[in-house]
């Protein structure tokens, strides 16, 4: 057992066996889709083929309803019409199995051994969760792939292509915005520093470091010319669909979110507004002292950023958690916590799930009156998600020598 | 005397997603009088007095499906049937999965307006689906169909949680055999222009079967919120995360490394 777990191990073998299994996944859904009435592919996968047909028809993807996404991601699909119906499957695993390198390079970076960077990556690469949804033709991992790149660019310094990827991440999904004042501000801190205290005006001076400036001008101007060229090409349909649908997003229906149950009830109340400020400050300023506080280890930072901002968000649902868990690995190497413990906040995590799930299915599936029950669950996950971070912060054993290498 | 009415509809083809629109006209003739130019060919009355439909809803929350009977005598001759089932706001198809049950069991669903799948049901306007039916020469007499449908998140009720009944109508029911192009109304049954089959390219006549009796729509109910929950539920989430947002931000504040900027 100990050989074979030594042999999966290695870098070759480990990537290639992951890259296997996705393609069996890949192949297995083909097949279940044929022969039975359930089916593997997710709708999303439906919804980005459709999108690519009217783009290949010289239309806009916009006029497929429910398409939520950057006009790039139907380009990108075109061969699923030309080609073969299965091409964005596996561009999807390709870049589930991208992004299983990007933390093996990261986790190296952070000064791990071949073997054990080997060993955490493993817990993405085999891991049933993004194995089953890139299979099943979500697109999280292309994401994965530009928030984990832009990651590993900056700690190589690599600031244009950090910024490139990450005007491009910006893009795609919008979350990843709430990144930049980490990144602004670890951008910031890597200017030389004489140790005087300086005046309030150097201070908010040294906040716009040359690598800040450069950063945001490049990120700035791929978003900005990224949305132009579509605005242009789509009009509003693509501002609506890609930005500010999920802006002021505000779907009743039930999800995981601590704030679902009110926001149904209150939906056409006047309190709307109040309710939607309320709601937001506890996520903005929880974001905002995690920048302040983490943002010299940004892969610390990125992963409680990202699972708080969905922990606390107004929607949320089971794909989210990939979000922050593709940062997970980079962020357990540092975890001093027991493995009981460690595994005693999974089971919880996942039994948070469960008893949100279970009141989910009897009101969907069984016209159960749960609605307070699915509340409760909401709350409950929220209060989970909540210790399991404390717990990981307070278990976290931040660096002790400079983090970022610059290579040469 | 003749009753004209003229309808214009957009037809949404789910199979090819695209947008048709085709013009149905309706043309509706309400007493005796029949056109007298085109060849004829009668559906016989027997046929038309043994159309039973019956329409059950399967399943139970938000999911369903609407299953359709339609009983009639036998007969050797291609009968089509046509339902124009009108969906109450509460209530939605979805045309995507409708194509891609269209691939799978050959069902054949059109929808009159592009649907919004995740609107509420205060907000959501009904549309009408059109369903093809087909006889099948092995079981001759009989015809089955099941179209999933959907239920729409509802207003909250104004007291306490419960459940909201929405009403199904019963469908229009159409008749026609393949072959016959002019069809003679035979009272009470009017004739009707729409459109031949799911493909929706070309017009033809059926005969709208007109019941002597209505028959009771199909209730079902979908659970609901209640505004009696509004105090405590605002009050608790809004306890609940500021508890969570005070222990994170009290983790946060011992752990992370504040410097000056």
């Amino acid at each position: 057992m100990e050989y074979i777990l030594s042999k999966l191990m290695r870098f070759s073998v480990l990537f290639s066996v992951a890259f296997g299994i996705r393609l069996l996944f890949v192949g297995f859904g083909i097949y279940q889709d044929r022969t039975m009435v359930v089916k593997y592919t997710d709708i999303d996968y439906h919804v980005f083929t459709d999108a690519s047909r009217f783009v290949v028809q010289g239309s806009s993807p916009y006029n497929r309803s429910t398409y939520r996404y950057t006009p790039l991601l139907a380009w990108m699909l075109t061969p699923n019409i030309l080609l073969t119906p299965h091409f964005g499957k596996l561009l999807f695993v390709t870049c589930d199995v991208l992004s299983g390198f990007l933390m093996y390079r990261i986790l190296i970076l952070r000064g791990l051994t071949d073997v054990a960077a080997c060993r955490f990556c493993a817990l993405w690469l085999l891991n049933p969760l993004p194995i089953g949804v890139s299979s099943r033709g979500n697109a999280e991992s292309v994401l994965a792939v530009l928030v984990l790149g832009t990651l590993l660019c900056l700690e190589w310094k690599r600031l244009i292509i950090a910024a490139l990827l990450y005007g491009l991440a910006v893009h795609v999904k919008i979350y990843p915005v709430t990144c930049a004042l980490p990144i602004a501000l670890s951008l910031r801190r890597q200017r030389k520093r004489d140790g005087s205290n300086d005046g309030l005006l150097t201070m908010m001076l040294r906040l716009f470091s040359k690598d800040l400036i450069l950063f945001a001008a490049v990120a700035g101007a791929v978003l900005a010319g990224l949305t132009w060229t579509f605005y242009c090409m789509y009009g509003w349909d693509f501002l609506h669909e890609t930005y500010l649908y999920h802006l002021t997003r505000r779907d009743i229906r039930h999800n995981f979110s601590p704030y679902f149950y009110m926001l149904y009830l209150t939906a056409e109340s006047n309190w709307s507004p109040v309710l939607g400020l309320a709601v937001f400050l506890p996520q903005g300023l929880l974001l905002l002292l995690a920048s302040l506080a983490f943002h010299t280890d940004l892969a610390f930072c990125f992963f409680l950023h990202t699972a708080i901002f969905v922990s606390f968000n107004k929607v949320c649902t089971s794909q989210y958690f990939l979000w922050y868990l593709c940062f997970l690995p980079l962020v357990l190497p540092r975890l001093t916590l027991s493995v009981r413990r460690g595994l005693g906040l999974l089971v919880l995590w996942f039994t948070g799930q469960a008893l949100w799930l279970a009141p989910a299915y009897y009101l969907e599936f069984e016209e159960l009156n749960t609605f307070v029950l699915i509340w409760l669950a909401g709350l409950f996950f929220l209060l989970i998600n909540t210790v399991m971070l404390t717990q990981i912060m307070s278990h976290y054993q931040p660096t002790t020598t400079e983090p970022t290498k610059k290579i040469t | 005397m003749y009753a004209l009415e003229f309808k214009f509809m957009r037809v949404y083809n789910s199979k090819n997603y695209t947008k048709r629109t085709v013009e149905l006209f309706r043309f509706t003739i309400q007493c005796n009088s029949s056109p007298s130019e085109g060849s004829s060919c009668d559906l016989s009355t027997s046929l038309l007095e043994s159309v039973v439909i019956s329409m059950n809803v399967s399943k139970k929350g938000f999911h369903r499906e609407l299953i359709y009977n339609i009983q009639y005598d036998p007969t050797p001759q291609d009968v089509r049937v046509l339902l124009i089932q009108r969906v109450p706001s509460g209530m939605y198809m979805d045309a995507y999965q409708l194509a891609s049950l269209r691939e799978d069991t050959g069902l054949q669903v059109l929808l009159d307006s592009k649907v919004d799948l995740e609107a509420p049901a205060y907000v959501s306007p009904g549309f009408s689906a059109f369903i093809y039916l087909t006889s099948d020469p092995v079981s001759s007499g009989h015809l089955q169909t099941r179209v999933p449908i959907h239920g729409r998140y509802h207003r909250p009720s104004s007291t306490i949680r419960g459940w909201e009944t929405v009403e199904i109508d019963y469908p229009r029911l159409m008749i026609r055999t393949e072959g016959c192009e002019t069809l003679l109304p035979s009272p009470p049954h009017t004739i009707v222009e729409a459109s031949c089959t799911f493909d929706n390219l070309n017009t033809c006549s059926w005969l709208e079967i007109r019941r002597s009796q209505a028959l009771d729509p199909v209730s079902l109910k979908l659970p609901v919120g209640g505004f009696s929950d509004v105090v405590p539920v605002c009050a608790g989430t809004l306890l609940v995360t500021l508890l969570c947002s005070c222990l994170l931000s009290g983790a946060i504040w011992k752990y992370g490394v504040f410097e000056p900027l």
